[in-house]
């Protein structure tokens, strides 16, 4: 017992410590997060035998070894990924010499801040069991270091029911306390994987088409949506073409000048999951941003300041059949109709050839679409990789490939021909969500397609893969090729209800995507001006917040101390006074000499006819008060006697009695 | 200076409290405008830890740490109101400090109560740099025992109990102080190697003429319920006296009287420390044993009482013209 009560708190500080290099696991270097546990699984072990110490000097070399380690691994011991990697190490060296109750804290705290490192890290959804979790165990774990009497049980039920208690005053801090507009310094970030799509393309090096079920963004129209054959979602435009791989432009020079107009206009929301690419996605051809950090560009690409870091979330507006009536600037239509002279010589000749046969550039492009359709290519995600002359290869050769080779093949047939024309690179289709009323773009739904310059019609969009797959445009790849997802996500398509389900779950991730991870100043300032403030600023947020914080503080309080107060008066006492009042009423009142029977005696004297009544009440007060204790019953028979005196009428019966005297 | 600072700094606060509060009457429940709290060393570090993942959160606009930390400001704040009722309405029923010897350590003996229907985890007493923590049940009373640093021989006032918890985080410690008349009463130590003075030829009553054994009387003392008749000295009540019992001393004992003023040794704490021997060891025995004191006769008797009576002279004693505190 005795023993028990002195691992316990080792035990659970060291299980806040695990708890929180386990939510770092997968962001951790392998070793820091096995030396972490190891050396936590080592001292629970050990847990019980007499402490030893290594010598200082030991334990000081093993330290500095360990930061000199995360150095070279991050060249660096600012940042979110080595901060806590050192955190990790540091706090495991700990374990080594845990004797006293505050190298106990010491760990509890390190679980603390690896749980704050993880939420600056990641905040989805899906995460926040594991963080609730984490500081419960951790709360759990002070109540333990603080009186080691305690259960784990008690210590658990202790811990939570505090958090249960914290919980409304979080979330009131979390919508009053006043947020900063900006922030007052910049910690580097580690490198982290980007995802999605890439600024280089080379279909002919790709064998392999992975379809991955991530959600890349999710777009909320206001007003009609576009229908599936236009919903060609536009990311980075590929310029440069060195006969194998396609790569944007350094920097995109200009801003568009280019005036447009036509189609029908649409307005959206996109809510952007983090890429760690500076560029945002938009319905083909935008018109209008809403947020400052982001620019359009002559190629219509909406460009940020910085790469996407946090999910973002903006409004904007866009055409999917623009019109142009101005004319190519002479410095696009060179970099637009440029090839290498020496590479893909077959489709250069095929091009010079379409070109012959075609009086304008619109025949043209008609002409290199029919090619496509009746030359027996084959949409494949699985094609056979190409050389350096890749049209070449795919045109005549291989004859099999998925978007990017055909949106590869036919600008380079453009160029050829001498029409300026330019890959885009983006997402085809989505699905419509029908809880959350958005559609979701995966990863699965990447696509990439051609834009050719047409006089008087301006920048074209021509998807040659849609001439190779019509199919493509209707449905998501997933449904065209449903053997390149993973099992589980096959199983997914195959149950129509696990699908709605799935799609439940993704709008309430929407919903805490946009509502709770992006609440920011602006929307605390909304939220006040919606609770009725004139003029909602600062000043007003303030008052808010210590409003806030003093009711919750008065009322929890009230709800922690009702739980030690001593009962204030004994019930039975006060159902007696409370009774002989009553009695009062009727006959000479209680002399104080009198006790409960004596009482019940002048009682009946008086009033006969309620001499039963008050005989068995005032003989159940007797037995409750003095008679033998009947524990197992004794608080129902409370109640019933405290129900039985407040329901006793003898002014009522003497109310009755007195009608009656009066007719 | 910090130490000074320190002490002094709570010397001026006691005071205050010892001003504010009074005196206080035992039993005593531990209510509102008694009870001071403040954080604990880990309590402002938890604060200092907080204020760093705030401004954290505040800077990169994370709303998850931001939560995170409001989470945890609330959860040391339901800490604090849970330490703090955890003392409120507590009550502290009995202090008792038994009688010790010089140089061996003491103890005080606080009786703790809980009327509440929830237990009261944690509650530490404090007294004279000494403290122990107990839980008490729901509705129920519990002993708490704290030991106390060997003192010199006399009467010591123990000024006051500190009663204080830190349950259930330890981020805050809720305390009150409780002035309730207490007096620690420190015997000599029993010591000194003289051996026992004889009866010095006075024997009381009958006694000295003659037979021995269970016949030897020692006392008369008022009748009591339950005592023998036999013993009842009824020649005496012949003569109109109240009703007497003779008290006999055990066979083989002896009278014994315990003189300061035959004691030779100049040093005073000596000569006591050699009654308190004696006192100590005739009462063993069972003997019965006087005392005197310049001043003071304390009639033979034995038994707890005239041990406590005798001890408790000692302690107190004081030569005459040497006024003691």
């Amino acid at each position: 017992m005795s023993e028990a009560r002195a691992v316990r708190p080792l035990a659970w500080s060291s299980a806040a410590f695990a708890g929180g290099v386990l939510l770092h696991l997968d962001r951790l270097p392998l070793w820091a997060s096995a030396l972490a546990l190891a050396l936590v699984a080592w001292r629970l072990l050990r847990a019980r035998a007499p402490a030893r110490l290594l010598p200082i000097i030991v334990r000081a070399l093993l330290a500095l070894t360990l930061i000199a380690v995360v150095l070279l691994r991050f060249h660096t011991l600012n940042g979110l990924a080595a901060g806590s990697a050192l955190l990790t190490v540091m706090a495991a060296l700990k374990l080594l010499e845990v004797r006293a109750q505050r190298d106990l804290l010491v760990l509890v705290g390190a679980g603390v801040f690896l749980l704050l490192a993880a939420c600056l890290d990641r905040q989805e959804l899906a995460r926040i069991p594991l963080y609730a979790l984490q500081v419960w165990i951790c709360g759990a774990a002070l109540a333990v270091i603080t009186s080691s009497s305690l259960s784990s049980g008690r210590a658990l039920a202790l811990s939570g029911r505090a958090l249960l208690l914290a919980a409304p005053l979080a979330v009131l801090l979390f919508v009053f306390f006043p947020r900063l507009p900006g922030a007052f310094w910049a910690l580097p970030r580690g490198e982290e994987a980007t995802t999605g799509l890439s600024d280089t393309m080379s279909p002919g090096a790709i064998t392999h088409l992975a379809a991955s079920y991530d959600v890349a963004f999710r777009a909320h129209f206001d007003g009609p949506l576009p229908p599936p054959a236009e919903r060609y979602w536009r990311g980075p435009v590929l310029h440069d073409f060195d006969g194998f791989t396609w790569r944007r432009r350094g920097e995109p020079p200009l801003s568009r000048h280019v005036p447009l107009a036509g189609g029908s206009l649409y307005r959206y929301r996109i809510a952007l999951e983090p890429t760690q690419q500076r560029w945002w996605f938009a319905l083909d051809t935008p018109v209008r941003v809403s947020d400052p950090k982001v620019w359009l560009s002559y190629d219509s690409q909406l460009v940020a300041d910085a790469p996407v870091r946090q999910p973002v979330s903006f409004e904007a507006e866009s055409y999917t059949q623009p019109r142009s009536s101005g004319a190519l600037g002479v410095l696009e239509r060179t970099e637009d109709t440029f090839l290498p002279r020496d590479r893909n010589p077959r489709s250069l000749e095929l091009a010079q050839t379409l070109r012959r046969g075609a009086t304008s550039d619109a025949e043209v492009v008609a002409a290199a679409l029919e090619y496509l359709r009746r030359g027996g290519f084959e949409y494949s995600l699985d094609p056979q990789p190409l050389g350096a002359d890749s049209v070449d290869d795919l045109l005549f050769g291989t004859h099999a490939g998925f978007c990017g080779h055909y949106a590869s093949a036919f600008v380079t047939l453009m160029r050829g021909a001498g029409i300026p024309s330019r890959v885009v690179t983006g997402y085809l289709g989505g699905e419509w969500n029908s809880v959350g009323r958005y559609f979701e773009v995966r990863q699965a739904d990447a696509h990439a397609w051609a834009e050719v310059w047409l006089p008087g019609r301006g920048w074209t969009r021509i998807d040659p893969t849609a001439v190779v797959a019509p199919e493509r445009l209707q449905h998501g790849l997933i449904d065209l090729f449903p053997g390149a997802l993973s099992a589980p996500v096959r199983l997914l398509h195959r149950h129509p209800w696990l699908a709605h389900l799935m799609q439940r779950w993704d709008a309430v991730n929407d919903w805490w995507g946009s509502h709770v991870v992006k609440f920011n100043y602006d929307v605390q300032l909304d939220v006040l001006a919606r609770l009725g403030v004139r003029t909602p600023d600062a000043y007003a947020l303030g008052w808010a917040f210590a409003t806030a914080l003093l009711g919750w503080l008065l009322l929890s309080a009230w709800r922690v101390g009702r739980e030690l107060r001593p009962p204030r008066r004994d019930a039975l006492a006060a159902a007696y006074v409370r009774l002989c009042r009553k009695l009062a009423r009727v006959a000479p009142p209680r002399a104080p000499h009198q006790g409960p029977l004596s009482l019940a005696d002048t009682v009946a004297e008086h009033r006969p006819d309620l001499a039963d009544a008050v005989r068995e009440l005032l003989g159940r007060y007797a037995q409750l008060r003095y008679g033998v204790p009947q524990p197992a019953t004794r608080a129902r028979d409370l109640q019933e006697f405290r129900r039985a005196v407040r329901n006793y009428r003898a002014a009522g019966e003497s109310r009755a009695f007195r009608r009656r005297q009066r007719s | 200076m910090p130490g000074t600072w320190r002490r002094f700094l709570d010397a001026r606060f006691r005071a205050w409290v010892l001003r504010r509060q009074g005196e206080d009457q035992l039993p005593l429940t531990l209510e509102r405008r008694r009870i001071y709290i403040l954080p604990t060393r880990v309590g402002v570090a938890f604060g200092v830890l907080l204020f760093l993942m705030l401004l954290a959160g505040l800077n990169y606009g994370n709303s998850l740490a931001l939560f995170l930390t409001f989470l945890l400001a609330g959860f040391a704040l339901v800490g604090m109101q849970l330490c703090h009722s955890n003392l409120l309405g507590a009550a502290l029923l009995a202090a008792r400090a038994p009688p010790v010897f010089a140089e061996a350590p003491g103890t005080l003996e606080l009786t703790l109560g809980n009327l509440a229907s929830q237990p009261r985890l944690q509650l530490e007493g404090a007294a004279d740099a000494a403290a122990a923590a107990i839980d008490v049940p729901a509705s129920a009373e519990q002993r708490l025992e704290l030991p106390l640093a060997p003192r010199a021989r006399g009467a010591w006032n123990l000024e006051r109990v500190k009663l204080a918890t830190a349950h259930p985080f330890g981020l805050f410690r809720a305390w009150t102080w409780v002035h309730t008349p207490l007096q620690l009463l420190v015997y000599p130590k029993p010591q000194g190697t003289l051996p026992m003075p004889a009866a010095p030829g006075r024997r009381p009553g009958k006694l000295a003429e003659g037979s021995s054994g269970a016949d030897e009387w020692l006392t008369l003392r008022p009748f009591r319920e339950g005592d023998s008749p036999r013993q009842v000295d009824w020649k005496a009540y012949a003569r109109e006296a109240p009703l007497l019992v003779k008290e006999y001393a055990p066979p083989g004992s002896q009278l014994r009287i315990f003189e300061y003023e035959r004691l030779s040794d100049p040093d005073l704490e000596a000569r006591l420390s050699q009654l308190a021997r004696w006192v100590v060891d005739a009462e063993a025995r069972g003997e019965p044993y006087g005392l005197t004191l310049p001043g003071l006769r304390i009639a033979p008797d034995h038994g707890p009482e005239q041990r406590h009576r005798c001890l408790m002279a000692l302690a107190l004693f004081a030569p005459p013209g040497q006024a003691r505190v």
